[in-house]
């Protein structure tokens, strides 16, 4: 009696001091800072990564959480900053994520930011030399080619799009052997579409046995595509490949519908097999085919795009690679025994940089991801557009 | 040259959606010989409106009623413009005006990009599909639509100014303000009915122009905005028929210039143009004549 009136005034007296209870004590949070274009005309890209964050962390939390290194279990708590798809943005809330207390950073959308970002980066781990920023980020958008080289605390989980090409225009070769010439559409001021037709699409296509009779070029901005639609059909290819978002791919379509250039075969951008273009231009991007490192193929894509739309979101190739970092993440941080502690922090940073340089591979939505050099070679879809929707045409694993 | 003249006349008939945005720019300068740089966003802000009212996308409603909508939006933006920009804030500091804006036309675009999540949306057209072939060179139907809604415009906005009570009130207002309301004239209403006037017309432009690009974008606002600027001082601050013909001029040139030296030079001439004027003729090609002021 003595020792049950004891143990209820030593909880009484906690109470009144505030001390928190013991299973209040347990549950700490495993903060993830989410960045990407939240406002301008990429809006879309950082609003879809942000749902997509919101619900892996969702899922995460009601299974548990992360178990953390000391036994513990931490809550996964996200935060989604805007960078606007502008490097000086970009770089001013990375500096100001590493100086709270997140302890990963996921995104960004553009890689115009996430080219100076890695930049601020330390270059090698452990360099005392350098006074680069030690924070671990895996970017889910941002996919012009070999970002990650730039600092050892850069990993990426975009797909590779000089396999996707290559593997797509070795089966345009196989399915339409009438198919002889390409001919290239290119945005030329957007970092992104320019270095996936000059350092891709158009090294791929000569590399498949195509001829490459040339290419027209706009800018981002641009409403008039009269002048290079007919260069196009000057040239009267066989194949045209677009390297363009869906602004300036729905106006170039629009434009080709005009002036009845219809090729065989019309590729597109990875980044423009999402709704965008649908809502643009659906009827005139009919056939278009674009490789794509995601697809409502199996359950657990379903379901994952299912939960991202609860959070108001779209899946795609980019929100989609969202989502599966936050599950990588939570692996990494409970093979490393973070700790989430306040006085950790920097070490945590550190384990999860670790942790993920160890990867080999990963899981993926639409398979197994294998790793190298802090890049990702992902699973990879054709899909086609159809009916107004994205369909897949072929799976070439 | 068959494809040099081509790519001119391509421009050329784009350039009428330039003179659209730049008549708006000139009207409201020569009123109030201010500048309202939310001009163009308000006017792809009414299309979009337009497009919203009418649910186009799933109602599939028809295009002219997609551009009736668009017209009416744009009156209703035009004085809200005019409200926010100009009514509350005192005329006699230019810069206020300015930068007031200046604000609005970011606010007009950010407010489209978190409406639409900054997706393109697909616009209506009339005769989109309709070319009108002359030996070696087409027309694109469309574009000679948004030629002949220019046209249109300009001659409907001269009859209003020189044909009508209003316009007559606008013109005293425009040169002598003092004057016009010691006359009786009321002058923040005959402004507030300018922007309306200049609203309506942008509500035009603005479906003009997303029939003719045939997608909205908030990518349209700051071309449209530079664009339209560029056609107001090279035509004459103030000069309607001036707008209209330095629209179709900066287009010719600007396919001109991409032809001979690339689409990434192609700006940087389009600028040098309107350096020349500046230098050379800074009143514009239809530069007002010197008035006892």
């Amino acid at each position: 009696m003595k020792a049950l009136a004891l143990a209820v005034t030593a909880a009484l007296t906690s109470l009144a001091l505030g001390l928190p209870s013991g299973a209040a004590a347990q549950e700490r949070t495993v903060k993830i800072a989410g960045m990407g274009a939240k406002s301008g005309v990429v809006r879309s890209f950082g609003v879809n990564s942000e749902a997509a964050m919101l619900a892996a962390a969702d899922e995460i939390n009601k299974a548990g959480g992360v178990k953390l290194g000391d036994g513990t279990r931490g809550k996964m708590v996200v935060e989604f900053f805007d960078d606007r798809c502008t490097a000086e943005e970009g770089i001013s809330v990375t500096r100001r994520i590493a100086s709270a207390d997140f302890l990963v950073i996921v995104g960004p959308t553009c890689s115009n930011v996430a080219e100076p970002q890695f930049g601020i980066l330390q270059k090698k781990v452990g360099d005392a030399s350098d006074s680069g920023l030690q924070m671990p980020i895996f970017t889910d958008v941002a996919i012009k080619g070999g970002l990650a080289k730039i600092s050892e605390w850069a990993f990426r989980n975009v797909p590779s799009e000089a396999t996707m090409y290559s593997s797509l225009f070795n089966y345009v070769r196989t399915e339409y052997p009438d198919v002889k010439t390409v001919y290239g559409g290119v945005e030329e001021d957007f970092a992104h579409s320019r270095a996936t037709w000059y350092a891709v699409m158009k090294d791929r296509a000569n590399a498949n046995g195509f001829k490459v009779l040339g290419e027209s070029k706009w800018l981002l901005n641009d409403t008039n595509f009269a002048t290079q639609v007919r260069e196009i059909k000057k040239a009267n290819p066989d194949a045209i490949a677009i390297s363009a978002h869906p602004f300036t791919t729905c106006g170039v379509l629009k434009e080709m519908q005009r002036q009845g250039v219809k090729p065989k075969v019309l590729i597109g951008l990875s980044s423009s097999s999402s709704l965008e273009t649908l809502e643009g231009c659906a009827k005139q991007a009919e056939g278009m085919i674009i490789p794509t490192s995601f697809a409502p193929v199996n359950p657990k894509a379903i379901a994952a795009a299912k939960a991202t739309a609860k959070f108001k979101g779209n899946a795609d190739l980019h929100s989609m690679a969202a989502w599966e970092n936050m599950f990588i993440l939570k692996g990494v941080m409970e093979s490393e025994k973070v700790l989430a502690k306040p006085d950790s922090l920097q070490a945590d940073r550190r384990k999860i940089r670790d942790g993920l340089a160890k990867l080999k591979t990963t899981d993926g939505l639409l398979g197994t991801t294998k790793r190298e050099d802090r890049e990702a070679e992902k699973p990879y879809v054709f899909v086609r557009a159809k009916n107004g929707q994205w369909s897949v045409y072929h799976n070439p694993l | 040259m068959l494809d040099l003249l081509q790519a001119v006349l391509d421009g050329v008939l784009f350039g009428a959606t330039y003179a659209l945005i730049g008549i708006g720019f000139t009207l409201v300068f020569g009123v109030m010989n201010k500048l309202n740089l939310a001009y163009a966003a308000a006017s792809i802000g009414g299309a979009y409106c337009g497009l919203l009212v009418m649910g186009y996308a799933t109602s599939a409603a028809p295009a002219w009623a997609v551009f009736l909508a668009a017209f009416l939006a744009g009156g209703v933006l035009g004085y809200l413009v005019y409200l926010t920009c100009f009514h509350f804030i005192p005329l006699a500091s230019p810069l206020a005006t300015l930068m007031a804006t200046v604000g609005m036309l970011l606010l007009i675009d950010e407010i489209i990009v978190h409406a639409t999540d900054g997706m393109p949306k697909a616009y209506p057209a009339m005769f989109d599909d309709e070319m009108l072939r002359m030996g070696e060179f087409t027309l694109r139907g469309d574009l000679l639509l948004v030629f002949t809604v220019s046209v249109v415009c300009m001659v409907g906005l001269l009859a209003l100014l020189y044909r009508t009570r209003l316009g007559l009130a606008t013109r005293a207002v425009s040169e002598q303000p003092v004057a016009a309301q010691l006359c009786g004239i009321r002058v923040t209403r005959v402004n507030a009915a300018t922007f309306v006037i200049t609203g309506l017309l942008g509500g035009i432009a603005g479906a003009m122009i997303g029939a003719s690009v045939g997608t909205l974008s908030p990518l349209l606002t700051t071309p449209l905005t530079v664009k339209g600027l560029i056609v107001t001082v090279i035509g004459g601050l103030g000069s309607i028929p001036g707008a209209i013909v330095a629209g179709l001029l900066v287009g010719g040139f600007e396919n001109l210039f991409q032809q001979y030296r690339g689409v990434t030079e192609r700006d940087l001439y389009v600028m040098l143009l309107l350096f020349v004027f500046l230098v050379f003729r800074p009143g514009g090609i239809f530069s007002p004549r010197g008035g006892r002021d």
